[in-house]
């Protein structure tokens, strides 16, 4: 505290004399983004949520097989393989993709950490010395989206695998041939990271377009959660063209994504995997354009 | 070194900063001065490039702040002792703010020693009390050990023994050839830091000078009298034109007339005076004198005739006893 202690200090070029990179910027964000006690218990809490509600929705679906099997014993001739293979892909009820089945907590829970990732610090204060210690600005988007997207990524695939490894053994009673040869398992396992990863970039660019963490979240908990109901209301609308506009939204792309084989009259995997990444850019680019033009 | 040229910003209706041109040198210690709302901060934020100008252009060190590879190491910045995540640490905040530049982990405990925030730096920023906060504001702006260091109202909730600091500190990197520009809207506290002064009111620049010279452009003779008929004095006075004011009772303050003078009407006029004494301007009063048509907040609204003339053409400002209202307007 005193001016001794300054001048000595001064004497030494302790501060380095390096500029300002990516990797550097990068470093910056995933420091910040470790050394909040809040993510990493909303971490560790969201990965037990996403194995609890997949176990949970596991249960749901050996129960709805088990009631067919009964049926199946009164006279009908399906075996229990014939009875999953009816299911329609995307009803919910596929097997192949259990390791996904607790994946919308994913969603909701990296969504909201990563328009809190910027509009924490938009709320604190924190953006401007942010800025300016990297005042390229797209270079701080750039290093968030990284870490948003490998978090999300590794911690949706842990947690499939991890769902799977303990849902799949309550299946063994019907004779099902499930395993991770199984169509579709190892699909899901490496399309589920990239659909929560996908929703966490819009959670960050509607982070850095609102600058406010609750209105970030309820507009990302509307376009996730609450537009696709709106989409069941209008596919009811009179005409054959509002059946094939709900599987346009962004979830339901998502979903579509994650599934596999090809239904008439939808989406196949790959088209809702480029509609939703379609959804992804929209959503960044005037988030980038806003950054980098507006007054911080 | 900073130089503005024709720095401008517009908040929709709002002229925030008016066309201002000013040059910050190196080895010298800069205040910028002015009431709240003048237009400091965001002079600063745009020197930072925080807010984009809405014309005109700012560069520091040479170039745009933006441009800079290493801008910690040109420039550092307290710009508001709030930009701190107020749930994180103060020393990873600063480990998250030096990282940017691979500033080691050696200079942030370094920083954190020199602002004295050791016993404090593993805890939530939140927490911190706005001295504190301070101190946290300046470590991070020391980070890169910059050439150019831009302090926003440093000493804000500063204990004594911090404003002494900060004063030192600026005079001593001063000292060392850095530009030092340090924000106040206190005159008394830049008298005993600056080298020069910026004045700012309403967005303008009503003085660019040195401390020495503002007081000597700003200082009136003032004379103190006392009288029993300070209404009649002062309309004796007021028919040369004279400016007086009244603030006690029995008691007047003569603009621009020497003592002998004072003197000789009333005793012409056979008024009893009982005191008359010279008086020197202090800053402060220099500052009053040279702010008080471009205060943008006044505290309350005065009554009487508004003072005409300009902040720097030295004119009296109103002429007669009922200007004081308006003297102590500002004051109070």
């Amino acid at each position: 505290m005193s001016t001794t202690t300054v001048s000595k200090k001064h004497a030494i070029p302790s501060a380095g004399t390096g500029g300002v990179t990516f990797l550097r910027v990068l470093n910056s964000e995933s420091i910040k983004f470790r050394t909040l006690m809040s993510t990493k218990l909303l971490l560790v809490l969201t990965f037990v949520a996403i194995v609890g509600i997949g176990l949970l929705s596991a249960l749901v679906r050996w129960n709805f097989i088990n009631q067919m099997v009964e049926v199946g014993r009164q006279g009908h001739k399906e075996t229990v393989q014939q009875a999953v293979d009816s299911f329609p892909p995307g009803s919910g009820f596929n097997l192949y993709n259990l390791p996904n089945a607790g994946l919308n907590i994913g969603i909701l829970v990296m969504g909201s950490l990563a328009v809190l990732f910027i509009a924490s610090e938009y709320a604190t204060g924190m953006i401007r010395s942010t800025m300016n210690a990297a005042p390229g600005r797209l270079s701080t988007f750039g290093a968030k989206a990284v870490v948003l997207v490998v978090v999300s990524y590794v911690l949706s695939l842990v947690a499939g695998v991890v769902t799977f490894l303990l849902a799949s053994p309550m299946f063994a009673n019907f004779g099902l041939d499930l395993g991770w040869n199984t169509d579709g398992v190892l699909y899901s396992v490496f399309t589920g990271g990239l659909y929560v990863s996908g929703v966490a970039l819009i959670g960050l660019s509607l982070g850095t377009l609102l600058k406010n963490p609750a209105g970030g979240i309820t507009v990302l908990v509307g376009i996730m959660f609450v537009l696709p109901f709106a989409g069941q209301f209008l596919s009811l609308a009179p005409g054959e063209f509002w059946k094939y506009v709900p599987q346009y939204l962004p979830s339901e792309a998502g979903g579509r994504f994650l599934s596999i084989g090809h239904v008439d009259g939808t989406l196949d995997p790959w088209a809702g995997g480029l509609v939703f990444l379609g959804y992804v850019i929209l959503f960044m680019v005037p988030a980038l354009i806003a950054l980098k033009k507006r007054d911080v | 070194m900073i130089e503005a040229t024709g720095l401008r910003k517009v908040y929709g209706a709002k002229t925030a900063v008016d066309g201002i041109s000013f040059t910050v040198q190196p080895g010298k210690v800069t205040g910028f001065l002015g009431p709240n709302g003048a237009g400091k901060s965001t002079t600063m934020r745009m020197i930072m490039g925080l807010d984009r100008p809405t014309s005109g252009d700012v560069i520091v060190n040479g170039r745009h702040y933006s441009q800079h590879k290493a801008p910690l190491h040109q420039v550092g910045a307290l710009l508001d002792a709030k930009a701190v995540h107020t749930s994180r640490s103060a020393y990873n905040h600063l480990r998250a703010m030096a990282a940017t530049h691979g500033i080691p982990n050696s200079r942030v405990e370094e920083v954190i020693e020199m602002t004295g925030l050791t016993a404090v730096a593993k805890k939530k920023a939140g927490g911190f009390s706005l001295g504190m906060g301070q101190r946290l504001g300046i470590a991070n702006a020391l980070l890169g050990d910059p050439q150019t260091l831009i302090l926003d109202e440093p000493v804000n909730g500063l204990d004594p023994e911090g404003v002494q600091w900060v004063r030192n500190l600026a005079r001593y990197l001063a000292s060392q050839g850095k530009t030092i520009f340090i924000s106040s809207h206190l005159m008394s506290e830049m008298a005993q830091t600056a080298d020069h002064l910026i004045v700012i009111g309403r967005g303008r620049i009503i003085a660019d000078t040195t401390v020495d010279a503002l007081i000597e452009s700003q200082s009136r003779k003032r004379t103190l009298v006392r009288t029993s008929e300070t209404t009649r004095l002062s309309e004796l006075l007021a028919r040369d034109g004279v400016r007086v004011e009244q603030n006690e009772r029995e008691t007047l303050e003569v603009y621009g007339v020497e003592p002998l003078r004072i003197a000789e009407l009333a005793l012409d006029n056979r008024v009893l005076v009982y005191e008359l004494t010279p008086l020197t301007s202090s800053l402060e009063e220099a500052y009053f004198q040279l702010t008080k048509d471009e205060v943008e907040y006044h505290s309350h609204i005065t009554g009487g005739p508004a003072a005409p003339g300009g902040p720097l053409d030295g004119s009296p400002a109103g002429v007669g006893a009922t200007s004081a209202t308006t003297m102590e307007g500002i004051q109070s």
